[in-house]
């Protein structure tokens, strides 16, 4: 019986190297642009150094990181990076979601519009964001179709201007450019239900309806807190959109998300060791919704059986 | 055998010298077509006549480059040659990130000597605990250009009606303006927005207001002053007057179209060869001239815009042999003074220039100079681009929402000293 224990733990053991060896190259690689960047970042945020200064920097500890809790523009990036992940990730999930049915449920074009809604992605984000700029130009696009719409002619609904429409323009944006990415997710995640349920269902007489959400809803939850996750990150992650929108006149104040906040304090104002304390913090948010999704949805595992 | 051996490691050894005395300069600037076009010629000449040296020369737009020389030379790979925005270059000086000018290798007998060369002052932003920092590619101030067409048009006569004050620039922008609702499509005059240092500083200076003062202690002097500028930015903008606004295109960029989208700008002298490059057609029309930038009515002071340069530096952490040779590039890219300026634009602030033919038979180069001559140079400070930020903040908050002149003053004023504090 001992003998056999031991076999068993020698084979787990050969196995768990193995694991080891196979998983090696890629904690190198994270140890090396993840884990060393954000402790080298943590630590920079103990200091207060100028980016140019050849002089050694001066230890302050955590006053970068009681500076900024009271401070009100860091406040107000908080406000801003918050408004602006709620309004994005909503309606990135709920839309996604709601395209990807639509395509699966489509008998011919799946592959056209697949494509249609996936092709916005493969532009970088300053592409994405010259090309808005241009349509929300007072004089453009999009001045022209609301117009149109709403027959008001000559109407300046202030896209870049405004405090709530730049919001939303940042918002609109960042939706466009995504939203395809995450369609295409859920479409895969769909692919993956076996064909046999939804067959089983409608001789059980099910509708589209029921089936959606009695088996196709449930069953595509890991891949909902997959997109969850993920597209929450990247929208609290969010800058180059609101770069480039600040950069061609649009006013800093209600865009000025904790990315756009690091940006200006390290390389306008030089300031690393504040920046990286706004960094390691924005990281510890990111953290913070990443472990509450997951615990939430903990209990939602799926089988098929 | 051995023969072949000894005979390989003398090659070797010969390139590696030869390897050794080869130097590459990196040498980083803005985008400018017709600067490329004459720098590439100075760089095949320069290599022509040192065949040791080879100089790559780089461009990136110019709301690029800070950034790009900057996170470059904290990780302690700057370029051996940059050139920026004296503002943008200042903390370099300061933080001794920049190589001092070596006097032989740029040609001079003296230091002296290369201050006498240069009109006076012109030098003083580069200059440092004694020693000099950078040489001149350009000083630039700015005045109006105006599409007489579009004067003619509304039946104003562009020679005598041009604007000489800020309030009338409002008032002869609004005859100019045309709307289609609420939406401007020609504008009459719009300003260059994110350069608040170079033209809404000597508005308030005007007014007899300054942004630090004299001690460089306080920030925001004089609140009526200051007060006054807001008010004027607050009726310019689309909740006011709605003459213009910094989310429609630059005017510069649209004045050399020609297409109906704006009458006047404000830009520097270097804008003549970008019409001629842009739009020769208008060019030569005729139909476009430049007038002194305005002053207030009620002016205490008579102030044209700041006037800025753009310095060539050396990186100091190139070795010394580099510094050696990219000071003497730099010196020959400067020895041709008019070509700059006759295909660039591009004042180079050499007593020489300004005294020649060849200055004064510039269109408009009086206009220019007249106003430099009442000018001062933009306000140098290690926090200036951060400065910058801070007035854009202030004044695009009161053009574009609803805060007050008075409110956005105040926070301008309290983050503009605790900026002050802090440094």
């Amino acid at each position: 019986m001992a003998r056999k224990r031991r076999v068993h733990r020698g084979i787990e053991r050969k196995k768990a190297i193995w694991g080891w060896i196979f998983v090696a190259p890629s904690l190198l690689f994270f140890s090396l642009f993840s884990f060393y960047p954000i402790a080298n970042a943590f630590y920079t945020s103990l200091f207060k150094k100028d980016l140019l200064s050849l002089r050694p920097p001066k230890f302050v500890g955590i006053k970068q990181y009681t500076y900024l809790l009271t401070s009100p523009t860091f406040w107000n990036s908080v406000k801003a990076t918050a408004i602006f992940t709620l309004g994005t990730f909503i309606p990135l999930v709920v839309f996604s979601l709601i395209f990807a049915a639509f395509i699966m449920s489509r008998k011919r074009f799946q592959k056209f519009f697949q494509m249609a809604y996936y092709s916005p992605a493969v532009l970088s984000s300053v592409v994405a964001a010259a090309i808005w700029l241009l349509i929300l130009d007072p004089r453009g696009l999009a001045n022209q179709f609301v117009n149109l719409l709403m027959n008001s002619p000559g109407v300046d609904h202030k896209w870049l201007a405004s405090i709530g429409m730049v919001r939303f323009s940042t918002i609109l944006v960042y939706f466009w450019k995504y939203v395809g990415y995450f369609t295409i997710i859920f479409i895969a995640g769909m692919a993956s239900i076996p064909r046999s349920l939804h067959e089983a269902a409608r001789i059980d007489g099910a509708n589209s309806w029921q089936a959606f959400w009695r088996i196709t809803f449930p069953l595509i939850k890991p891949t909902t807190l997959l997109v969850s996750v993920v597209a929450m990150i990247q929208c609290l992650k969010t800058f180059s959109t609101q770069y480039l929108f600040v950069q061609s006149g649009a006013p800093r104040g209600p865009i000025d998300v904790i990315t756009l906040n690091i940006y200006y304090t390290a390389i306008r104002d030089h300031r690393i060791g504040r920046a990286s304390a706004m960094s390691i913090i924005l990281f510890a948010i990111m953290l913070f919704f990443t472990w509450l999704q997951l615990r939430v949805s903990k209990s939602e595992e799926v089988s098929y059986m | 055998m051995k023969r072949v051996v000894m005979v390989l490691l003398v090659l070797s050894f010969s390139l590696l010298l030869m390897g050794a005395e080869k130097i590459e300069l990196l040498f980083w600037t803005h985008e400018d077509p017709n600067r490329t076009e004459i720098e590439n010629k100075y760089i095949e000449e320069f290599e022509g006549m040192y065949p040791n040296v080879t100089i790559k020369r780089v461009t990136y737009p110019s709301r690029k480059i800070q950034e790009t020389v900057l996170t470059a030379f904290a990780a302690h790979k700057g370029p051996d040659i940059f050139n920026m925005e004296i503002n943008d270059e200042y903390p370099y000086i300061v933080n001794r990130r920049v190589a001092p000018i070596d006097s032989e290798a740029v040609g001079y007998d003296s230091l002296q000597a290369i201050y006498d060369n240069y009109l006076e002052g012109v030098l003083d932003p580069v200059t440092y605990d004694g020693k000099l920092y950078g040489l001149p590619l350009e000083l630039t101030n700015w005045c109006i250009f105006i599409n007489k067409k579009y004067f003619k048009e509304v039946g104003l006569d562009p020679e005598k009606d041009y604007p000489k004050t800020w309030e009338e620039m409002a008032d002869v922008s609004e005859k100019l303006v045309i709307r289609k609702g609420e939406i401007l499509l020609r504008r009459g005059f719009d300003f260059r927005y994110p350069y608040y240092l170079t033209f809404l500083v000597p508005m308030v200076e005007q007014l007899g207001g300054a942004l630090l003062s004299e001690d460089g202690k306080t920030a925001i002097i004089n609140d009526e002053a200051w007060l006054k500028v807001l008010e004027y930015f607050k009726e310019w903008g689309p909740n006011g007057r709605n003459l213009g606004s910094p989310t429609y295109t630059n005017a510069r960029k649209l004045f050399n179209k020609d297409n109906n989208s704006v009458a006047m700008c404000l830009t520097g002298l270097y804008q003549e060869g970008r019409i001629r490059a842009d739009n020769p057609e208008f060019y030569e029309s005729g139909e476009w001239m430049v007038v002194p930038f305005p002053r207030f009515k009620d002016a205490v002071n008579d102030l044209g815009s700041a006037y800025y340069g753009h310095y060539y530096m050396v990186n100091a952490e190139s070795s010394k042999e580099k510094q050696y040779w990219a000071w003497k590039f730099i010196a020959f890219m400067l020895s041709h003074p008019e070509e700059y300026l006759l295909k660039v634009g591009l004042i180079q602030p050499q007593k020489a220039l300004l005294e020649s033919d060849i200055f004064k038979s510039i269109p408009y180069s009086d206009v220019f100079l007249n106003d430099m001559a009442k000018s001062h140079i933009i306000t140098i400070h290690e926090r200036a681009p951060m400065m910058q930020d801070l007035l854009k903040e202030a004044v695009e908050s009161v053009m574009l929402t609803n805060t007050t002149p008075a409110f956005a003053l105040h926070r301008l004023k309290t983050k503009m000293n605790e900026l002050l504090e802090e440094w």
